[in-house]
């Protein structure tokens, strides 16, 4: 068998097994609550259509990444910003220790009223919650960059965006990127929670309303399909991570070997 | 060329000062390979990152060219011990040795010449696409050497550059380093711990007292131009210098 053949059939193993025993464990079920998964898979096509996706799916993925975008840029920009100056980290640490702690689902009834209930309010809710691990890691990344590295760059008088973008980034990646990585699942999390409140569209609304409605077995198929999103958006994080951060990896190979 | 005039350093912190350096003064004339050496703890690191315009001095100044250091100055290049930490380790070899041009707004033409010119100079001119984590220790200080020259200085500063490389290693790279100077015709502050090192690269020799620092002797060492690692390591010549050098740093230690 090939590496990467190999590497499927691990990558694979889990979860199959997972959905084996959920398979045999529920097939005798007679819980209201907790249909068989055949049941639930078989509604799964009819449920999921093409139709579904378009008012639904898709509109929450858009805020999904429009939350998770703007989060990003600010978390980054204003990361670079404290990690950069001891002052500036000392005013905005207490502050910032404050709002990391306010769950951001707290925060919808109060955005609402500002912000109406549209996808501004959405997209608000989506980004203050995955703002705090891209800015809290920033921060931490760099404010830890190699004082040896940046002697050598203030001696080849290395700076403006050359250093921003060839130093301070790229020194802060690794830590940048735990970041993003945290604050994707956070965000799937606030999109399906923003739709709970006040929506008539969504893939959390979608799944409230077969709660509501009893419609039990498609309820669990909307949470399968959220799963699924989430497992697709890790997969595709991977690879941006890897493409970036190759460096990274390869060092960390080469220090282990010496 | 380069004169430190007086120069003092003392930490303050927590309520105690430590005087690293007293009252330094010495000068490096233009061309010339000066080796700075002193007892391990003398504060040759801090005096090195004043002349670099990394630190600054708590009194007397470094005069360079005529114009007093205050910051890193234009066209003086410095290469640090820890090489494995003063590469990129995201930018390929060829990106390392060109980062600094680029600040010095080259054309790339121009840049592209340079890089290959300096890593050719080092003896790496097949390595430009590897990334430094990729490479030996020795391979990796040859890199941090070639973006030094490839920035074509007027001064290169060097600390302990290679004080964590194999004793073979190091042979060849101190030849690499009188070769470039003689190349070149740069100017070149070379700071070591090792008194051999010292006595063989250099044209004269500062030995620093203990700390707080001064300077405990400025030797010029009257050996032929042209060194080798076994011939000019047996001239009895060199193994008297070395003596006078040792026998200083043991009165420097003592603190007489």
């Amino acid at each position: 068998m090939s590496r990467g053949l190999r590497r499927l059939a691990a990558t694979l193993a889990l979860p199959s097994l997972l959905v084996a025993f959920w398979w045999w464990a529920s097939a005798d079920s007679t819980s209201y609550y907790l249909p068989p998964l055949r049941q639930i898979l078989s509604v799964f096509p009819r449920v999921w259509t093409v139709d579904r996706f378009e008012t639904d799916v898709l509109p929450s993925l858009a805020r999904l990444a429009a939350g998770y975008l703007l989060a990003a840029a600010a978390g980054i920009g204003i990361g670079v910003v404290i990690g950069r100056s001891p002052v500036v980290r000392g005013i905005a640490e207490p502050g910032l220790e404050f709002f990391r702690a306010v769950p951001p689902p707290v925060l919808v009834p109060v955005l609402m009223l500002f912000a109406g209930i549209g996808d501004q309010m959405k997209i608000i809710v989506i980004a203050a919650g995955a703002l705090w691990p891209i800015l809290l890691n920033t921060v931490e990344g760099v404010r830890a960059a190699d004082p040896v590295l940046l002697d050598t760059a203030r001696s080849y008088r290395i700076g403006g965006l050359c250093r921003l973008r060839h130093l301070t980034l790229a020194a802060a990646g690794p830590q940048i990127f735990a970041g993003l990585r945290q604050a994707v699942s956070i965000a799937i999390i606030l999109m399906v929670i923003s739709e709970m409140f006040a929506a008539n569209e969504g893939l959390g609304f979608a799944i409230i309303q077969f709660q509501r409605s009893f419609a039990v077995a498609e309820m669990w198929s909307g949470t399968i399909l959220l799963g699924l999103i989430g497992f697709g958006l890790a997969w595709a994080f991977r690879l941006v991570e890897r493409r970036v951060l190759f460096w990274y990896v390869g060092m960390r190979a080469a220090a282990r070997d010496h | 060329m380069l004169d430190v005039e007086h120069l003092r350093k003392v930490y303050d912190g927590h309520g105690r000062s430590v005087e690293a350096l007293r009252d330094l003064t010495f000068r490096v004339g233009a061309g010339e390979l000066v080796c700075l050496v002193g007892p391990s703890g003398c504060g040759k690191t801090t005096l090195l990152r004043c002349i670099a315009g990394l630190l600054e001095p708590t009194a007397g100044r470094t005069v360079l060219e005529g114009r007093p250091v205050t910051g890193p100055p234009q066209r003086m290049a410095v290469v640090l011990q820890e090489y494995g930490r003063s590469l990129f380790p995201w930018m390929t070899v060829a990106a390392n040795v060109e980062l600094p041009l680029r600040e010095k707004k080259l054309p790339r033409a121009r840049r592209r010449e340079l890089v290959a010119t300096a890593l050719d100079e080092v003896g790496l001119a097949d390595a430009g696409t590897a990334y430094p984590w990729q490479l030996s220790g020795g391979m990796q200080q040859r890199v941090a050497i070639a973006r030094a020259v490839a920035y074509e200085p007027r001064i290169l500063l060097m600390d302990e550059p290679f004080a964590a490389v194999d004793a073979q290693t190091r042979a060849d790279l101190e030849d690499l380093v009188r070769r470039i100077w003689r190349d070149l015709g740069v100017t070149i502050l070379f700071v070591t711990h090792d008194i051999d090192e010292a006595v063989y690269l250099g044209q004269r020799v500062v030995i620093l007292s203990n700390s707080p620092t001064v300077v405990q002797e400025d030797l010029t060492v009257d050996l032929p131009a042209e060194r080798d690692q076994l011939t000019t390591r047996a001239d009895p010549r060199f193994t008297k210098l070395r003596g006078h050098v040792y026998e200083q740093i043991q009165r420097a230690k003592a603190g007489t």
